[in-house]
C-alpha cells in the first residue's frame, strides 16, 4: 500500500461520528416506544429519553476521552497498562462475548421480524443464514470498508426516520400528548433506564474503547462522538413522539413493533406503493446490518489483539458458526426479546463499568 | 511434433531474452551486418536493402528499411538524394559528416546495438550502415497508414467536439497536447509486449496529480508481461485492482475532451499504441454515470440530466427484480387497482413471474448482442424481429404479459443511458443477480444483494483509490461537482477526493 492508499484507509473523527448512530440504531428503536410508553403517561417518556441520553453522552464522552489518550494502541495494550494483563484479557474476552451475542441477537431478531412482516413461509433458519453470510462477507473485508459502509447506509436510515415522521404527521392527535407530567417517579426511573439501554444500542457504544484508538490523531473525537450520540437521541425522540402522538399511549404500549405498525398506516402519495412498512423495514435491514457487522467486527478485533498470529479470516470463520448456533437458540420471539434484554443490560453494565474503572485507574496512576 | 514445437518455443524465448539482456554489438563489416539483419528477420521480401558507395573514400554503405512502414518520399528526397548528390571529399568521420550536414531529417539517432537497429527497422525507421563503422544512423521515417480523425462512435454528444482518438498513438498524444499547452503536461513512455514492443504512454499533469497515483500506475504497467496487448482492454485487465469485480475499475474513452478533463481533475490517462480507446485511472462509481454533456450544458440542465441518469441506473438494476418481488411475495405493497391490472394482464400466462422475467430479459440480451454483432445493413432486421416477434407475438401467444414487455423495454432503454459502456454491461449482469435474489427471498433478497454489492463497492479500489468516493470516505464538498453539477461559480476548486496538489481550478475575475 502506498501513502495515498493508506490515507484513505485511516479512520478519522468523522468516521466515529457516523459509526455511533450506525451502531446504536438497530432493533431496539423499533419497539422502544412500547417499552417507554408502558410505565409512563402521555408524552412523559420524552423526559426519560433526554435524561437517559444525557447520561449516555456523559459515558460516551468518558469512553472516548479515555480511549483517545492511547492512539495507535490496541485496547488490550492500554488496558494492561491501566489495570493488569489478566484483567485486560478478561475484559477483552467479555467484549468478544458481547460482540458475538449482539450479532447473534440482531441476526435472530431481524429474521423474526422478516418472518413476521415480509414472508411467513420461508424458515427462520434460512433467513438468518443468508443474513449471516452477508455479515461475514462484510467483516472479511477491510475494517475501513465497514466504516465506509456505515457512511453509505446511514443517509438511508436518517431519510427513513424523517420520512416516517413527515408522512405520518397528518395522523397525529395533540390530545395523545396529554396529560403532562403525571407519571410517578418509579415510571421515570424505569424508562430512563430503558432509554439508556436503547440509546447505547445495548451497550455497543462500549465498542468505542476498541475503535477510537484506531484514529491516528484524535483531535475532535470527543466532539464528534457527542454529536453522534445526539443524532441517536434525536432519532429516538422523533420516533417516540410521532408514535405516541399517532397511536396514543395505551395503543403504543400494546403493539409489538409500534414503529413498523406506524409505517404500515402510511400511504405514499401517488398511489404507487401502497404500504410504507415493507419499504421502511427494507431500509431498516441496512441499519441492523451495520450494527451486526460492527459488533461482529469488534469481536474479531478483540480476538485479533489476543491472538496475534491467527489470521483475520480464520477468526471470522471460527466465529460465524458459533454466532449462527447462538442465534438459533431462542425458541420464539419472546425468548429472543428476553435474551436481547439480558445481553443489553450486561453489555451496558460492561461498557460503563469498564470505562469507569479504567478512567479512575488512569486518574490514580496517571499512565500515559 | 508437439515436443519439437515446445523446444522451438523455448529456443525462441531464450533468443528473445538474450536480445533484451545481452545486447549484440554491431559488426565492423557491412557484409556481416547485412547478413545478420537478413538472417534475423528471415530475409523477408519487404526488407529493402539499398547498397551504395559514399564519397571519394569509396566506402560501402547500405540503407535498410521495411517497405510499407516508412514514408517513401521522405527517404527518397531527404536521405538517398542528399547522400548521392553530395559526394564531396571529406576528411572527418564520414558518419558524423552525414549526420551533421547531409541527411535532412530531424529525428535521427546513432545506435550501437543490433537490438536497437532491429527494433528501429521494425518500427518504421530507416537504418544507414557504413562499412568499417560500429555505429548505425537510425532515421525516423515511420509513416504507416492510419485512418483520419472521426467522430467517436461509442460516446456521442449533442454539444461538444467531434474529434475522437484514432489508432495512431502520436496523433492521440498530439490531440491532447493541442488542448493543454501546459509545460507540466507529462508523457511517460513504456514499452509493453514481448513481441509487439508497443508504446504505452502514461499522461498526467505534474503539479495537479497526486504522484502516488502516477507511481502506482507506472509500477503496475511495468509488471505487464505479455506477447502483445491487443487493446487497452487487456492493459486494463492487467492493472486493475480486483479481477473478481463486476465493475470496471478503470475508465475508457474515445474522446480527447474527456481525457483532457480527467487530466485536469488530477487523473492519469494511459494511451496505448494501436487502439483508439485510452484508459483513465482512477475512477469512482459515481463518475461512470457522468457524461461530458453535463458540463457542456447549463448547470440546471446538467444536474437534471445527471439525476435522470442515476434514476435510469436504478431502473436498469432494480425494476425487474422489484416486479418479481412485489408480484410473487408482497402484492399487498402495491395499491389494489394496480395489482388487479397486473393480475388481469398476467391472466393466461403459464409461468411464474420469475420465469416470465427471465425469458424476456434473456431474449432482450440476445437481441442486444445480435444487434451489435450483425453487419450494419441487416441491423434493422433485428429491430423488426425484436419489436414485432418478441413484443407482439409473445404477448398474443400468451407466453408473457404485456406489462412484462413494458418492464423489459423500460429496463433495456434505461440501461443504455449509462455513458460508460463497460459499466452498462456490469449493470446488466447485476440485474440478473437481483432477479434471482428476488425470486428466492423477495424484497429481503433484493435488499441483501444490495447490501452485498455495497460491501463489495466499499472494498473495491481503483489504483488504490476507494471506488465509493466521494460518498465514503465522505468528501461532502466534492458532491457539488461529482454528484450533482453545480453552477460554475460554485466549482472554483478542483474536487479534492483524489488529494490533488493544486486545488484551485477557476478564479473569479474582479
Amino acid at each position: 500500500m502506498n501513502k495515498l492508499e493508506l490515507s484513505y484507509e485511516a479512520i478519522h473523527d468523522r468516521d466515529i461520528l457516523i459509526a455511533i448512530p450506525s451502531m446504536a440504531i438497530a432493533i431496539g428503536i423499533l419497539y422502544m416506544p412500547r417499552k417507554l410508553a408502558q410505565p409512563t403517561i402521555g408524552l412523559d417518556a420524552v423526559l426519560s429519553i433526554l435524561l437517559g441520553g444525557i447520561i449516555i453522552i456523559l459515558f460516551t464522552w468518558l469512553t472516548v476521552r479515555l480511549a483517545s489518550k492511547f492512539p495507535g494502541q490496541s485496547f488490550i495494550t492500554y488496558a494492561s497498562k491501566l489495570a493488569s494483563k489478566p484483567v485486560a484479557i478478561g475484559i477483552t474476552l467479555l467484549f468478544v462475548l458481547h460482540g458475538i451475542f449482539i450479532t447473534s441477537f440482531e441476526i435472530r431478531a431481524i429474521s423474526n421480524i422478516s418472518h413476521l412482516y415480509l414472508f411467513d413461509k420461508t424458515p427462520i433458519e434460512i433467513i438468518s443464514f443468508v443474513f449471516l453470510l452477508a455479515v461475514v462477507y462484510a467483516v472479511s473485508g477491510s475494517r475501513a470498508a465497514i466504516f465506509r459502509l456505515n457512511a453509505l447506509f446511514l443517509p438511508f436510515i436518517i431519510v427513513a426516520i424523517i420520512a416516517l415522521a413527515l408522512l405520518s404527521f397528518r395522523f397525529t392527535e395533540i390530545n395523545n400528548a396529554l396529560p403532562v407530567f403525571q407519571t410517578n417517579l418509579d415510571g421515570y426511573f424505569v424508562t430512563t433506564y430503558r432509554s439508556m439501554l436503547t440509546i447505547s444500542g445495548f451497550g455497543v457504544l462500549g465498542y468505542l474503547l476498541f475503535y477510537v484508538p484506531l484514529i491516528k490523531s484524535p483531535t475532535q473525537t470527543s466532539k464528534a462522538s457527542i454529536i453522534g450520540v445526539l443524532w441517536v437521541i434525536a432519532s429516538h425522540l422523533i420516533v417516540l413522539i410521532i408514535t405516541i402522538l399517532v397511536f396514543g399511549n395505551i395503543a403504543t404500549s400494546n403493539l409489538i413493533f409500534p414503529v413498523i405498525e406506524l409505517a404500515r398506516d402510511i400511504e405514499l402519495p401517488g398511489e404507487f406503493f401502497n404500504r410504507f412498512d415493507s419499504l421502511f423495514f427494507a431500509i431498516w435491514i441496512m441499519a441492523i446490518f451495520n450494527t451486526s457487522a460492527m459488533s461482529f467486527d469488534v469481536a474479531v478485533l478483540a480476538l485479533q489483539s489476543l491472538f496475534k498470529k491467527v489470521t483475520k479470516l480464520k477468526i471470522v470463520f471460527i466465529l460465524s458458526p458459533i454466532i449462527y448456533f447462538i442465534s438459533s437458540l431462542p425458541k420464539n420471539s419472546y425468548e429472543t426479546g428476553l435474551s436481547g434484554r439480558v445481553i443489553g443490560y450486561l453489555g451496558l453494565g460492561l461498557s460503563i463499568g469498564v470505562t469507569l474503572l479504567l478512567f479512575l485507574l488512569r486518574m490514580i496512576r496517571g499512565v500515559k | 511434433m508437439k515436443r519439437q514445437s515446445k523446444i522451438n518455443h523455448k529456443k525462441n524465448e531464450e533468443l528473445s531474452q538474450d536480445n533484451s539482456s545481452f545486447p549484440i554489438e554491431i559488426s565492423h563489416y557491412l557484409e556481416d551486418n547485412i547478413n545478420i539483419i537478413k538472417k534475423m528477420l528471415g530475409n523477408p521480401s519487404d526488407l529493402i536493402i539499398r547498397e551504395l558507395t559514399l564519397g571519394n573514400q569509396r566506402k560501402k554503405a547500405a540503407i535498410i528499411y521495411i517497405n510499407g512502414l516508412i514514408d517513401n518520399q521522405l527517404v527518397q528526397n531527404n536521405v538517398l538524394k542528399e547522400i548521392l548528390s553530395n559526394q564531396t571529399e571529406t576528411k572527418t568521420d564520414l558518419l558524423d559528416y552525414l549526420y551533421q550536414k547531409i541527411i535532412a531529417i530531424t529525428d535521427i539517432s546513432k545506435v550501437k546495438t543490433l537490438d536497437d537497429v532491429s527494433f528501429g527497422i521494425l518500427s518504421g525507421n530507416t537504418a544507414l550502415y557504413i562499412n568499417e563503422t560500429d555505429t548505425v544512423l537510425l532515421m525516423g521515417t515511420a509513416s504507416g497508414e492510419h485512418r483520419s480523425i472521426e467522430e467517436p462512435q461509442s460516446e456521442r454528444l449533442i454539444r461538444g467536439p467531434k474529434a475522437g482518438f484514432i489508432e495512431d498513438i502520436n496523433t492521440n498524444i498530439s490531440l491532447i497536447r493541442q488542448d493543454i499547452k501546459d509545460p507540466n503536461l507529462r508523457f511517460e513512455t513504456h514499452h509493453i509486449g514481448r513481441r509487439s514492443k508497443q508504446k504505452i504512454v502514461v499522461s498526467f499533469i505534474a503539479g495537479i496529480v497526486n504522484m502516488n497515483i502516477v507511481n502506482e500506475v507506472n509500477r503496475r504497467l511495468k509488471s505487464i508481461d505479455t506477447d502483445y496487448a491487443f487493446s487497452s482492454g487487456e492493459v486494463e485487465q492487467w492493472i486493475q485492482d480486483s479481477f473478481l469485480s463486476p465493475f470496471p475499475q478503470i475508465g475508457d474513452t474515445e474522446r480527447p475532451d474527456r481525457a483532457i478533463q480527467s487530466l485536469l481533475k488530477g487523473k492519469v490517462v494511459i494511451l496505448l499504441e494501436g487502439t483508439p480507446f485510452v484508459l483513465i485511472a482512477p475512477i469512482t462509481l459515481v463518475e461512470t454515470f457522468h457524461s461530458l454533456e453535463d458540463d457542456n450544458q447549463r448547470w440546471l440542465n446538467g444536474t437534471s440530466l445527471r439525476l435522470l441518469r442515476y434514476l435510469t441506473a436504478f431502473i436498469a438494476i432494480f425494476l425487474p427484480s422489484l416486479y418479481i418481488a412485489l408480484v410473487t411475495y408482497h402484492p399487498e405493497m402495491l395499491p389494489a387497482k394496480l395489482i388487479f391490472s397486473i393480475a388481469a394482464s398476467r391472466e393466461g400466462v403459464p409461468f411464474p413471474a420469475f420465469v416470465e422475467v427471465v425469458i424476456m430479459a434473456i431474449t432482450f440480451e440476445i437481441l442486444h448482442e445480435a444487434g451489435i454483432r450483425l453487419p450494419k445493413i441487416i441491423g434493422s432486421t433485428i429491430g423488426i424481429v425484436g419489436g414485432l416477434v418478441i413484443g407482439e407475438s409473445a404477448v398474443s401467444a400468451g407466453i408473457v404479459s404485456p406489462i412484462m414487455v413494458i418492464i423489459t423495454a423500460l429496463t433495456a432503454i434505461a440501461s443504455f443511458t449509462t455513458p460508460q459502456y463497460s459499466m452498462a454491461i456490469s449493470l446488466r449482469l447485476l440485474r440478473f443477480c437481483f432477479m434471482i435474489a428476488a425470486a428466492v427471498f423477495g424484497l429481503y433478497g433484493v435488499i441483501l444483494v444490495y447490501i452485498v454489492i455495497n460491501i463489495h463497492i466499499v472494498n473495491l479500489k481503483s489504483i488504490g483509490v476507494p471506488y465509493s468516493l466521494p460518498f465514503a470516505p465522505l468528501f461532502i464538498k466534492d458532491w457539488k461537482g461529482l454528484v450533482i453539477r453545480s453552477p460554475l461559480m460554485m466549482l472554483m476548486n478542483r474536487p479534492n477526493y483524489l488529494k490533488v496538489t493544486d486545488k484551485r481550478k477557476r478564479r473569479q475575475t474582479k
